[in-house]
């Protein structure tokens, strides 16, 4: 392998070190000078969470071979606040509580830098124009467009410096705008994630995956792999000693696949090396020989007679139905004036949380299993893995590392499991870092719903009956199906007094990635149908939509469709509250878009015109900080 | 070359706090700590939401110290309580009642070594923000002098939580349960811009108003409700994992199309308070309710805008354009069924 002999600035300082010829700066930056600040979000270029300056430009680190910053000046997010002093955009960021997770914001402070060092005037649009490749999946990006208006306005001397600093609080601080504690690790880059983590003597884990979607495991052979020299370990299924199977719900997903693979990307075994390229190389030396087997891809066809059955314990497929069932719906419908039927279908969706899953496992010295990991269930995963170890709970310790956002999809337990098995077998700390691809095509996403829908209406708007079908793919694995279809069902006909409501919530097995937990868990597809729905119903009877969920909805005392009696309930001043900051003008929704009097109201961005700032140089916009 | 009509649409929603149909708990520690400081030990689990602030200011007052003068020991779960996980919107509801607890009785104990140091009844005395004072008097000093006072007297003083939301699960054959004990309620109303020769949809702005109970830390709040609004759009206009025949054909953030700073509204939050009154503090929760309206208040309003009902998600420039191919000689008001 050849080599460089390097010798450049970076943060001011004069380096020279001899690398690898083919080291990404990215990497360069993070394994040779821990400089862990700039993140690998993607490895392509498409997220922004490496970003740098390069001889002032602003570069995705990424995509630079290390070799082609010979001689440059390089600046990382490290290299703002020196000496401590955040800059002013730094400042700015914690002031407006622009940081969540915290994992883009490295990326993100570099990007807004970027652009007000460009243009120190720059509005706003100019502003989201700049920051338009640095993604954020935590915050809307509103808080991020308020921090870099205000650090331009007091940069430029149009506010005072003091309007960076924190509020100023009173001696009681519930209800206060606290400033978030952990707002300067965030936007300087201190804070370390996962993969930001190295311990003494650690191993590098590699995970060979499925190529089918269902398949019998005829032979699976890690002898070759095993005898490389720098492998200390390859784990399969053969490794666990007591009950496999992970699952937030259902504990059906073993650690890695035994007999067969139910789905493209689930794990089938892993190597422990000492570095990655000898991880990566013996995961070729694996030999694994499969038994194509029928797959089914659809919820509705897996329900079939003769459908391919993935998991001996659901001989039809079906995760969980759970059925709500309050007055008879026939009836209801049989005095309605109104019916009116509609199919709904919502798609599967990725968490996209900017960091992807990592984690450290070790054995300590009194001989406990020790997992480090961006988890958002450890109570769980500690239960799982005890079970999964045959171990005493005291013996296995999780900790949560700094989570770069979960929105649902750190809850399963995916690769954990692994690590504890590697550190097990070989006594050493293996750490393991997925790929954004591993983290796409291995881990849960928002479960597809397809939603056949009924209503019954009086024509004075009361609802007389719904009747929700609602059937899910919950993938090839149970997970958190359970619990999303429960969730789903109880709030799928909506906070609204209904005498007669019959919902089914059908989740189903398929040889699809699994679904899993998802922020909203099911209820943003149950109730996207009967929002939408509404809708409709308000169009035909000539209603306001507001009005129509006035005549129908939930007050104090309400009793739930699950016949549980509310106390309290604020749905009138929700609907009252959102009317009046919209300035909403009443009337039914017949497609009146176009001679509406409310439209283009404050609280309206401008159309996004992309280039237009090219014509026109704005130097002050309406964006004000709050 | 199509023309641009705007529109508006509304959506309202609901949701339940802290874990479904099955009794939640959280459990906590806290000791008022040398120099006035404290210590607040839970199995928290902070994902970006801001949990630990929140948890830092429930602490501030119930122990009467300031937000910085808090230090969290979070997730380890051989060195905390267990609090379990982000999720169900529940850890202000579950923990920040589990830390207020377990503060107080951390405080009992201080309050009554220095009530009878003082020779007071202890319901006189406030401890504030690094003070800490008996009612009607002159009796005064800091939380640093009253820990080493405490200490002297050979008290430590500890305390810990644990608080319950007591639910049931459902009934296999009709539902019937009592799933939570705290439930929210929103609405939102979103107004788009929809080109009908590109079939591209923006969302210009959204006006968002919930019910939070209790809110804590209103920024953080408006946080959680615009990174929810803004996940929403991106599951109502462009995200989409696909998969043939078990493949995914959305491999990386290439295919797999995310909201960037170009793709949102203006996002103006309306916080509604209704105490929780089940609880010590009121609060409920946020993390997940604010994104249940957005996805059905963006189709009405492409609705509104075209006449166009999108009934499959997401609304793309090429599934608003198929629909308005379908509904051109339908009668207005009677669109795509």
């Amino acid at each position: 392998m050849s080599s460089l002999e390097l010798d450049l600035e970076i943060n001011g300082r004069r380096i020279r070190r001899t690398v690898p010829a083919h080291m990404r700066l990215l990497d360069f930056l993070r394994d040779e000078l821990n400089l862990t600040g700039a993140k690998e979000g993607c490895g392509a270029g498409e997220c922004g969470t490496c970003s740098i300056f390069i001889d002032g430009v602003l570069m995705k680190s990424c995509l630079v071979p290390t070799a082609r910053v010979q001689g440059k000046k390089i600046e990382t997010v490290e290299g703002l606040a020196r000496r401590g002093e955040l800059s002013p955009l730094q400042k700015a960021f914690c002031r407006t509580g622009a940081s969540q997770c915290g994992y883009c914001i490295p990326g993100m402070v570099m990007a807004a830098t970027a652009a007000l060092r460009r243009n120190p005037h720059a509005g706003m649009e100019e502003i989201k124009e700049s920051l338009s490749g640095n993604i954020c999946r935590c915050t809307g990006y509103q808080k991020i467009f308020e921090a870099v208006a205000l650090a331009r306005d007091v940069m430029n001397g149009m506010l005072p410096a003091t309007a960076l600093d924190a509020e100023v609080l009173g001696d009681t601080f519930v209800g206060a705008s606290v400033r978030r504690l952990d707002a300067p690790s965030k936007v300087t880059g201190a804070l370390k994630y996962a993969a930001d983590m190295t311990m003494l003597g650690m191993l590098h884990m590699q995970v060979l995956r499925s190529p089918y979607p269902h398949a019998r495991i005829v032979a699976l052979d890690t002898a070759e792999a095993e005898a490389m020299p720098g492998v200390e370990a390859v784990v399969t299924h053969r490794d666990v000693p007591g009950v496999d199977g992970f699952g937030v719900f259902v504990h059906d997903q073993p650690v890695m696949a035994r007999d067969k693979v139910r789905y493209v990307g689930e794990a089938v075994a892993a190597v422990a090396a000492e570095n990655l390229d000898i991880a990566k190389a013996a995961l070729a030396r694996i030999k694994v020989r499969y038994e194509k087997l029928p797959a089914v891809f659809d919820a509705f066809e897996a329900m079939r007679r003769g459908a391919p059955i993935l998991h001996d314990t659901a001989r039809d497929n079906v995760v969980m139905h759970i059925p709500i069932r309050r007055g008879d719906v026939e009836h209801g419908f049989a005095e309605s004036d109104v019916i009116l039927e509609e199919t709904y279908r919502t798609q599967a969706i990725e968490h996209a949380y900017l960091e992807p899953e990592a984690g450290l496992g070790y054995v300590d010295q009194d001989g406990v299993v020790t997992i480090v990991s961006p988890s958002q269930n450890v109570t769980h995963h500690r239960h799982a893995l005890s079970r999964i170890l045959a171990l005493p709970i005291n013996k296995v310790r999780m900790i949560m590392s700094p989570v770069g956002g979960g929105f649902g999809g750190k809850e399963d337990m995916i690769y954990q499991g692994m690590l504890a098995l590697a550190a097990l077998k070989t006594r050493r700390p293996v750490r393991y870092v997925f790929t954004r691809e591993e983290s796409i095509v291995a881990t849960a996403k928002r479960h597809p719903f397809v939603v056949s829908y009924k209503m019954g209406v009086k024509r004075d708007g009361r609802i007389c009956a719904t009747s929700m079908y609602m059937v899910a793919d919950g993938g090839a694995y149970g997970l958190s199906t359970e619990g999303v279809m429960r969730k789903a069902a109880i709030l799928a006909a909506g906070p609204y007094n209904i005498a007669h409501v019959r919902v089914d919530a059908i989740g189903v097995y398929t040889n699809n990635t699994p679904s899993g937990a998802f922020r909203s868990f099911g209820a943003l597809q149950s109730e996207f149908a009967t929002e939408s729905h509404l809708d409709m119903i308000a169009e035909r009877l000539g209603i306001d939509p507001i009005e129509l969920r006035r005549i129908n909805g939930m007050r104090d005392g309400a009793i739930t469709h699950t016949r549980q009696q509310l106390d309290s309930v604020s749905l009138m001043t929700v609907l009252d509250a959102v009317a009046k900051a919209a300035g909403w003008e009443a009337g039914a929704p017949t497609v009146r878009g176009e001679t509406r009097s409310d439209l283009g109201a404050a609280g309206n961005r401008p159309p996004c015109t992309l280039g237009a700032r090219l014509k026109t140089r704005e130097t002050r916009d309406s964006w004000e900080v709050a | 070359m199509g023309d641009k009509r705007r529109g508006r649409g509304f959506a309202a929603g609901w949701y339940g706090i802290a874990r479904t149909a099955t009794v939640d708990r959280a459990g906590a520690w806290a000791e008022l700590d040398d120099g006035g400081t404290a210590k607040v030990v839970t199995g928290v689990t902070e994902i970006g939401e801001g949990i630990l602030t929140v948890l830092a200011q429930v602490a501030a007052d119930e122990l009467g110290v300031r937000p910085e003068d808090v230090m969290l020991g979070d997730n380890d779960t051989s060195r905390t309580p267990e609090a379990a996980h982000a999720g169900a919107s529940r850890q202000t509801y579950m923990i920040g009642n589990a830390v207020a607890l377990a503060c107080r009785e951390a405080r009992g104990r201080l309050v009554a070594e220095v009530a009878d140091h003082w020779g007071v009844d202890p319901a006189s005395i406030v401890t504030r923000a690094g003070a800490v004072w008996a009612r009607n008097s002159n009796l005064r000093m800091t939380m640093d002098e009253a820990v080493r006072l405490c200490k002297g007297r050979g008290v430590v003083p500890v305390g810990s939580g644990t608080f319950a939301s007591q639910h049931t699960g459902l009934d296999p054959e009709t539902g019937g349960g009592r799933p939570w004990q705290a439930y929210v309620f929103g609405a939102q109303i979103a107004e788009v811009e929809v080109d009908t020769g590109t079939g591209e949809v923006q969302v210009l702005g959204v006006w968002a108003a919930h019910d939070v109970g209790r809110a804590v830390n209103p920024r953080g709040v408006e946080a959680q409700i615009e990174g929810g609004v803004v996940m929403a759009l991106g599951q109502a206009l462009m995200e989409d994992y696909r998969l043939k025949d078990g493949y995914t054909t959305t491999p990386g953030f290439a295919k797999y199309v995310l909201p960037t700073s170009l793709d949102v509204p203006r996002i103006t939050s309306v916080i509604v308070e209704d105490p929780d009154p089940l609880s010590p503090l009121g609060v409920k929760g946020v993390g997940e309710p604010g994104m249940v309206p957005t996805v059905p208040a963006i189709m009405n309003a492409i609705y509104d805008a075209i006449g166009v009902r999108i009934t499959s998600l997401p609304a793309t420039p090429e599934a608003v354009l198929e629909a308005l191919r379908g509904t051109r000689d339908r009668q207005p008001g009677n669109a795509a069924r």
